[in-house]
């Protein structure tokens, strides 16, 4: 038994694919991430988005699997786009060095 | 000194736990919201290398987690009785992400890394295990706090 901390939603538009991720991402959660980003990462026809508006906490594991989405998505030269990052997660994209990285998209 | 002793399972689901003490012992004490959030991942790093190197057989082993509050400073002990990995080694390469191209960036490595750049002392023993301890020293005192 366990509170669910960490939440999915997806959402399905005609230009992009939306991902938002709610609540804390850690070791114990990153299964479940891999498995809604799976079927969607080699979709080339939309953009894909991860919207971060509500994620309270991230780390190396959550990092890397951003990391494994960009590899892809470069390697396919698809869009893939990170919404909205929290002023504390946004510190340690720039620690890490994700940020020179990522395509930040704005709320449109 | 005094410590507040916690032992999980070496399992993923139990982090959280750990993460929510921290930020209970760390607000007691007086450290502002955005050091306890530097602490939560390195601590959480620090699980997270157990969970991941800790388990041998196919019986879960345990985490000890132990934290040391001092005035001025917390100190934080991870440690497993797994058999590890080399630390000194990993701790020497841990650096963050250089590379030109997206094609070249790495995905793993980076927890040493976080531990390392969100702590103030670090030190990593290999024996009977691994142990993480950690120290973090209060810099801005939270306005809530009163002595």
């Amino acid at each position: 038994m366990k509170i669910v901390n960490f939440l999915i939603n997806q959402e399905e538009t005609s230009t992009e694919y939306h991902i938002y991720l709610k609540g804390e991402l850690d070791l114990s959660v990153a299964p479940q991430l891999r498995s809604v980003l799976e079927p969607l990462v080699n979709k080339m026809d939309k953009t894909l988005v991860l919207n971060l508006k509500d994620l309270r906490y991230i780390d190396s594991t959550g990092i890397g699997i951003i990391i494994s989405i960009l590899k892809i998505r470069d390697e396919l030269k698809a869009p893939f786009v990170v919404r909205e990052i929290p002023k504390s997660i946004q510190r340690l994209f720039d620690l890490t060095g994700i940020s020179d990285f990522l395509t930040e998209g704005t709320e449109t | 000194m005094n410590h507040i002793h916690l032992q999980i399972p070496a399992h993923a689901d139990y982090m959280d736990i750990v993460r929510l003490s921290l930020y209970g012992i760390a607000t007691h004490i007086g450290f502002s919201f955005e050091e306890i959030d530097d602490m939560k991942v390195a601590v959480t790093e620090a699980c997270t290398n157990a969970v991941l190197h800790a388990n041998t057989s196919k019986e879960t082993g345990t985490i000890d987690i132990s934290f040391a509050l001092e005035d001025g400073s917390l100190g934080i002990l991870v440690k497993d009785n797994g058999p590890g990995f080399n630390y000194r080694q990993a701790l020497d390469e841990a650096k963050p992400l250089n590379a030109a191209e997206t094609s070249d960036l790495r995905t793993g490595g980076m927890g040493l890394f976080l531990i390392q750049a969100l702590m103030d002392e670090v030190d990593i023993r290999t024996n009977n295990g691994t142990e993480v301890s950690m120290k973090k020293y209060i810099t801005v005192k939270s306005p809530l706090y009163v002595d």
